[in-house]
């Protein structure tokens, strides 16, 4: 146990990134970024500091202008399109602002997704676990909706478990929160600890929310394009009022 | 668990999804359907008129004549030099028709027998024919005279129904059935004494038995085969053996194997009549054309469709390639909506036309022809054939009208898809 959680699930090195386009919009500058198994780590920064373009990238939904990205331990850059699309099937699970579930698929269907997409339909077993998943995050009487009927905190939990569906390693989770109210947020924040911790699942989650980013085991910050941890004076701002 | 776990793995989510987003398209999936359905019946109604009409005037034309003619081949002019027989060292630039009759074939018999073997054959008739002379006094009228068994005869040129007067079935054997200008030229009438002079020589006293009229045109003189073939003097003989076939449009095929099989040459209706083959083929061409531009449409009206519902699902498609899709799943997701479609289309299409097609076929003409019952005012046909084909042509259309669409939903890029 002891070996697994030491091991690197992520790890970048110099990661640089700049939009190129009319004008190249230069955003990362050099990140390096160690995060490893069953860790929960928070990033924090300024908007357009470049939160989404580090996730995007070590989702392998974006390429990196520069710089070396191992996720699980494989240079992403060997990765030929098929082997992306296994990457970001197996290896990492997706939390975006918004739940992005599809409207035409209920709860549950919306949830064993990554399973249907990786092989065809879920075995009876991985249903029964999805089940049982949705049930823990209380959508267990929600299994057949829509969700065009379901609240938007209901939606945002059943994205969280269709991000857990194929037991990835690492889970990206792009201000979760964002979009629900604080109660609501603190909820399905709560959520991704104990999934983190019960499933031994990585979490790298970017949020502007300083009192849940605080709750996380390590907190970074992106600042003019490069990444650093918290001072102590820093966290210390946050934390004496509470 | 659900119908989808009878599917292959492969196809097995594509299809759950592109069945759900055609589900949830509603109207727009309903208008796609209507599109190709249209489509299908415009074809089914196109091919159905022109073919019908084509078989409604190939019959007209077809059903008074032999379908296959076969008969000895006529002598090719010969060279003089080449002629059996020449006086040695004479030369001469003259060319000589071998024969100046049509040949008989005298093994008539065997030509019954092979054709009979040919499995698009209806009928096959033994028959004299010849050219001679009629006359009722003085003056002598052209006449081509045709001498058969009237049982026989009756299956290659119907002449019973035609008939105006007297009778046909049952001639005797100095008896003659004639058109209706030869007897108004002859100013003669059933029962009348007339004399057929045929290119033997010998005048033949007949009794009209029987005057017809095809209602165009001058028709032959019928005698039966025994007095024919006395007439013409060819013994037991004939000189031609009528073919009739049950399809007119393989006719050719049955002239060809009979030219093969015989020592004869056969000739099919349709190079009897090579200019209206030709105006059938173009029918059958415009025939063609108009369905296929008609498809055409079609398929860029559902193209359009299809390409606004990709751009709708442009965030949907960014997630699904964001949780591990391929491309190629993307592609086949919107492949299998389009074959949807097209499905959903030509089975529609196929049922609306063979309705509208059969109902429009319920009108009958007001006179009907020749005796029979009134044919339908519109010369529609169902041909299978062309209704398969139709909603194969339609599914393939509609198909790769969606691969355009398909093709740009699995292109995209998911992090621009989802911003
Ligand atoms: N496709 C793109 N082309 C060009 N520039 C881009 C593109 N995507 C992002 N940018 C720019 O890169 C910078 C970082 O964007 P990013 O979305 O990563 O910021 P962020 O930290 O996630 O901000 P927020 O907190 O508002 O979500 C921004 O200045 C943005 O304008
Ligand atoms: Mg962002």
């Amino acid at each position: 146990m002891s070996g697994e959680a030491g091991r690197l699930v992520i790890e970048t090195v110099g990661l640089k990134k700049t939009y190129l386009g009319k004008m190249p919009t230069p955003v990362l500058f050099g990140i390096d970024l160690r995060v490893a198994a069953g860790e929960f780590v928070s990033i924090i920064g300024q908007s357009g500091s470049g939160k989404s373009t580090l996730l995007n990238i070590l989702g392998a939904l974006d390429v990196p202008t520069e710089g070396l990205v191992k996720i699980d331990g494989v240079d992403i850059s060997t990765l030929t399109e098929d082997g992306l699309a296994v990457l970001r099937s197996q290896v990492v699970g997706f939390v975006f602002q918004a739940h992005f579930l599809l409207d035409e698929l209920t709860c549950l269907e919306n949830a064993v997704l990554p399973i249907s997409i990786r092989n065809g339909s879920p075995t009876l077993e991985e249903s029964a676990w999805i089940t049982s998943l949705l049930v823990r995050v209380g959508l267990g009487g929600k299994l057949h909706k829509y969700p065009d009927t379901m609240s938007g905190g209901e939606n945002q939990r059943c994205a969280i478990v269709r991000a857990l569906a194929n037991r990835p390693r690492i889970v990206l989770a792009d201000e979760p929160t964002g979009d629900l109210d604080s109660h609501t947020g603190e909820e399905v924040f709560r959520l991704m600890r104990q999934m983190s911790s019960e499933i031994g699942i990585s979490f790298v989650m970017v949020t502007h929310d300083e009192r849940l980013a605080r709750a996380a085991d390590r907190i970074l910050l992106i600042e003019d394009g490069l990444m650093r941890a918290l001072t102590k004076e820093e966290k210390a701002v946050g934390t004496s009022p509470s | 668990m659900t119908i989808y776990s009878l599917l292959p793995r492969q196809v097995r989510f594509e299809s759950q999804l592109a069945w759900r987003h055609l589900r949830s398209g509603g109207g727009q999936t309903w208008l796609t359907i209507a599109a190709v359905a249209s489509g299908v019946i415009i074809v089914i109604f196109i091919m159905g008129l022109i073919f019908g009409l084509q078989r409604r005037l190939t019959a007209l034309l077809t059903d008074a004549i032999p379908h296959v003619t076969v008969q000895v081949p006529e002598g090719k002019p010969i060279p003089y030099a080449d002629l059996p027989g020449r006086l040695p060292g004479t030369s001469s630039s003259r060319s000589e028709i071998q024969a100046p009759q049509r040949k008989n074939i005298d093994d008539w018999r065997t030509v019954l027998a092979v054709a009979g073997t040919i499995p698009n054959v209806r009928a096959v008739t033994p028959a004299v024919a010849g050219q001679g002379f009629a006359s009722k006094g003085a003056n002598p009228v052209g006449v081509s005279l045709i001498g058969a068994d009237p049982m026989e005869q009756e299956l290659i040129t119907p002449v019973t129904k035609n008939l105006i007067g007297g009778h046909y079935d049952g001639l005797l054997a100095d008896e003659v059935v004639i058109d209706f200008e030869l007897a108004k030229d002859l100013n003669v009438g059933v029962g009348d004494r007339i004399r057929i002079t045929s290119i033997s020589g010998v005048p033949e006293p007949l009794r009209v038995a029987g005057v017809y009229s095809k209602g165009q045109g001058r028709g032959s003189a019928y005698v039966t085969l025994r007095t024919g073939q006395s007439m013409l003097g060819i013994g037991n003989s004939v000189n031609v053996v009528y073919v009739k076939v049950f399809d007119i449009y393989a006719a050719d095929a049955v002239a060809e194997r009979l030219s093969a099989l015989l020592e004869c040459e056969a000739k099919s209706w349709s190079s009897e009549f090579p200019n209206f083959v030709t105006s059938l083929q173009a029918q059958s061409a415009s025939a063609y054309l108009i369905s296929g531009f008609t498809l055409i449409a079609s398929s860029f009206a559902i193209a359009s469709v299809l390409i606004v519902s990709v751009q709708r699902k442009a965030k949907q498609i960014g997630t699904l390639k964001s949780i591990g899709a391929r491309s190629r799943q993307i592609l086949l997701i919107f492949l299998l909506e389009g074959l949807g479609i097209a499905i959903a289309g030509s089975v529609m299409g196929a049922i609306a036309g063979i309705a509208i097609v059969s109902l429009l076929s319920l009108p009958k003409q007001a006179v009907a022809r020749g005796g029979g019952l009134p044919e339908s005012l519109f010369p529609l046909i169902l041909d299978p054939v062309y209704i398969l084909a139709a909603m194969g042509a339609a599914t393939t259309a509609t198909v790769l009208a969606a691969l355009l669409p398909a093709r740009s939903a699995a292109k995209l890029n998911p992090v621009d898809a989802m911003r």
